[in-house]
């Protein structure tokens, strides 16, 4: 197990260059999400620590190794493709025992090792059978297990669940976490699922346009966003955003062109009139009778264990999420009041945080 | 309504849903609705005789006494003596000369061919266009034009009337084939199974040995198959590249025609031994063939 330290990473295509100057540490043993848009770089990221992409500038290194010019195969990695990439001429048991016949082990020992991975991940009765045989789970445990049997020092998944359907992706996810709780192995997880991030990662990075916006651990990130595009693209449903501007005399607030009075809960350090962005998370919303703010009820999403209702309020869309079950139907008003202390306050030009 | 069968009925006066007027049928109704169930396979038993008709009648003329070679007679008591006539001269030899010749072009081909096909797959170099452009191009020029100049190279070197000399030139002419059709079989395995085996220890050429080319051999087999028929059945280079020693079976029929008179059984012979060996190698490989030429490769 090592850490692993990316410096000044740059990477560019020609003359496009797609990572900036990206700088961060992974320590040992954890767990870190990279999470971001499509397009946002952090397949080539992983790509380049892996080893399969050449990199422009910077330096990568695993534990104190610099890594930067080093083969794939002798930087003592695993990774896991999104598309899993199991070798179909081969069955189960060849697959995963693939890369300890490359490194010269005794027969027996690759089988020792093969079945005792097989075993823990559930696949002892699959080993004779070709990956074309196998369902969607089966194959991304195979995928799994060939990086496990390995003993590497890190752990890289690029997407891995994204080709399973919603449950599988639920109850992966979980064996994952338990995965990495019972091997400690450090691990760097690609993916453009936040939900996915926010409950596997020990610490999450958002990356945007091969820039890092916001590195920390997941509640931080979701309580307290930095930008409003961390703000935005953490938690689900997505913040609720109004532009306007900020009202300093009376009660602090913030208004918006289509007249809504949105309340803060103190003084933001921004001048009166200045242009800003007020950011309301979906579950907190509360339905105040003698409220100010009338919205006009959309669609009413009720989940089981909680009820979001997608309304019209003023000129703006939002999407409020109640734990109780709402009476609401499409068209009723509803009053809605942002609980002011979990507002968040972002500058409107420059989408950084003010509160 | 039923197209072959034409019911009359005329407006009932009184009763409801009656018709007491018998159904009509076309004449000849009852061949076209044969004609219409087994149509498609009789039209198709009639293609493959037209298709076949050449090789059945060169073959039974094979096996024929030498005498009754054109006889009308359907039936008729077979007969090896032809072959074994065959066998005494030096059509053996001919044979011989193919086979290796064709085997050693097919094996050299793909031996050049595969790992450059792969080269130019996976190894985004500026001229990579270029290169594949003018691999295929050297494909275009017809044969006939380059006869003089082997000709005279090939006396000067001393390759004339060897097997190696044939084989060399067959390579020039196959290796375009195995790179233009290897190229297609390579791109359609993923990039990512050669990643991957790259993370778990494998060198390029290692990748390529134990993960690529075992998925791209139905594409081998079916390049191979070609390669060997194209060599097989080459008659203008044989005959213009060889004299006595390597002299191929194609061009050893020809010399039937010329030198031991018209002995139709014999050529007969001759001819179908040299269609037997591509016969027998592609409906052997014919799984690959289909699946190499049509599939081209993985679904991952």
């Amino acid at each position: 197990m090592a850490s692993i330290s990316l410096r000044h990473l740059r990477k560019a295509y020609g003359s496009t260059e797609v990572i900036h100057n990206l700088s961060i540490d992974i320590r040992d043993g954890e767990f870190v999400a990279l999470v971001g848009p499509s397009g946002c770089g952090k397949s080539t990221l992983l790509r380049m620590v892996a080893g399969l992409e050449p990199i422009t500038a910077g330096e990568i290194r695993l534990g104190d190794r610099l890594i930067n010019d080093v083969a794939p195969r002798d930087r003592n990695i695993a990774m896991v493709f999104q598309n899993y990439a199991l070798y179909p001429h081969m069955t189960v048991a060849q697959n995963l025992g693939f890369s300890l016949k490359l490194q010269g082990l005794a027969k027996a020992e690759i089988e020792r090792r093969v079945q005792a991975v097989a075993e823990t991940l559930g696949l002892s009765a699959v080993l004779d059978r070709t990956p074309r045989r196998l369902s969607g789970g089966q194959r991304q445990r195979v995928a799994m297990g060939r990086a496990i049997v390995r003993q590497p020092e890190a752990f890289l998944f690029d997407e891995p669940l994204s080709n399973l359907d919603a449950k599988l992706r639920v109850q992966m996810r979980t064996e994952i976490k338990a995965l990495h709780q019972r091997l400690g192995t450090t691990t760097l997880y690609v993916t453009h699922d936040q939900v996915e991030a926010m409950t596997m990662a020990d610490r999450i990075v958002v990356l945007k346009d091969g820039v890092v916006e916001q590195s920390g651990v997941p509640l931080e990130l979701y309580d307290r966003p930095h930008n409003a595009f961390v703000a935005g693209f953490i938690g689900s449903p997505a913040m609720n955003f109004f532009r306007g501007r900020v009202q300093r005399h009376g009660a602090p607030a913030v208004l918006t062109d289509d007249g809504l009075r949105l309340p803060l809960h103190r003084l933001p350090e921004a001048a009166d009139g200045h242009e800003v962005l007020y950011g309301v998370r979906p579950e907190h919303f509360e339905l105040q009778e003698g409220g100010t703010l009338e919205a006009r009820v959309v669609v009413v999403e009720p989940t089981g264990a909680e009820t979001l209702i997608a309304a019209g309020l003023g000129r703006h869309q939002v999407v409020a999420a109640f734990r109780e079950r709402v009476d609401a139907h499409p068209g009723t008003a509803l009053k809605l009041a942002p609980r002011a202390e979990h507002v968040h306050l972002f500058d409107a030009a420059s989408g950084q945080r003010l509160n | 309504m039923n197209a072959t069968t034409d019911t009359l009925r005329l407006p009932q006066r009184g009763s409801a849903g009656e018709h007491d007027v018998p159904a009509l049928r076309r004449p000849g109704a009852r061949p076209l609705g044969w004609l219409r169930r087994h149509g498609r396979a009789a039209l198709a038993v009639v293609l493959l005789l037209v298709l076949m008709f050449p090789f059945l009648w060169l073959v039974q003329i094979a096996f024929r006494p030498a005498e009754g070679a054109f006889d009308d007679s359907l039936l008729f008591t077979p007969t090896l003596e032809a072959f074994r006539a065959l066998l005494q001269g030096n059509f053996a030899r001919s044979f011989a000369n193919s086979l290796v010749v064709s085997s050693l072009s097919t094996v050299l081909s793909l031996a050049i061919g595969v790992p450059a096909a792969y080269a130019l797959t996976r190894w985004r170099f500026r001229a990579r266009g270029r290169v594949a452009l003018w691999i295929l191009i050297t494909r275009m020029a017809p044969p006939i034009a380059f006869t003089i100049p082997f000709f005279l190279a090939y006396r000067w070197i001393g390759l004339l009337d060897t097997v190696w000399g044939l084989a060399l030139v067959y390579l020039t002419f196959n290796l375009a084939v195995v790179i233009w059709l290897m190229q297609g079989f390579f791109e359609a395995v993923p990039a990512a199974l050669e990643e991957a085996a790259w993370i778990d220890g494998c060198g390029v050429w290692s990748a390529f040995w134990r993960v690529t080319l075992p998925l791209a051999a139905p594409g081998v087999a079916a390049t191979a198959v070609l390669c060997f028929i194209f060599s097989w059945n080459d008659f203008f280079y044989a005959l213009i590249l060889t004299r006595t020693h390597a002299v191929t079976a194609p061009v050893a029929i020809v010399n039937f025609l010329q030198y031991e008179g018209w002995e139709w059984t014999k050529i007969a012979a001759g001819g179908t031994l040299v269609m037997l060996p591509v016969v027998a190698f592609t409906l052997l490989v014919r799984k690959y063939l289909v699946r190499g030429l049509t599939a081209g490769g993985v679904k991952d």
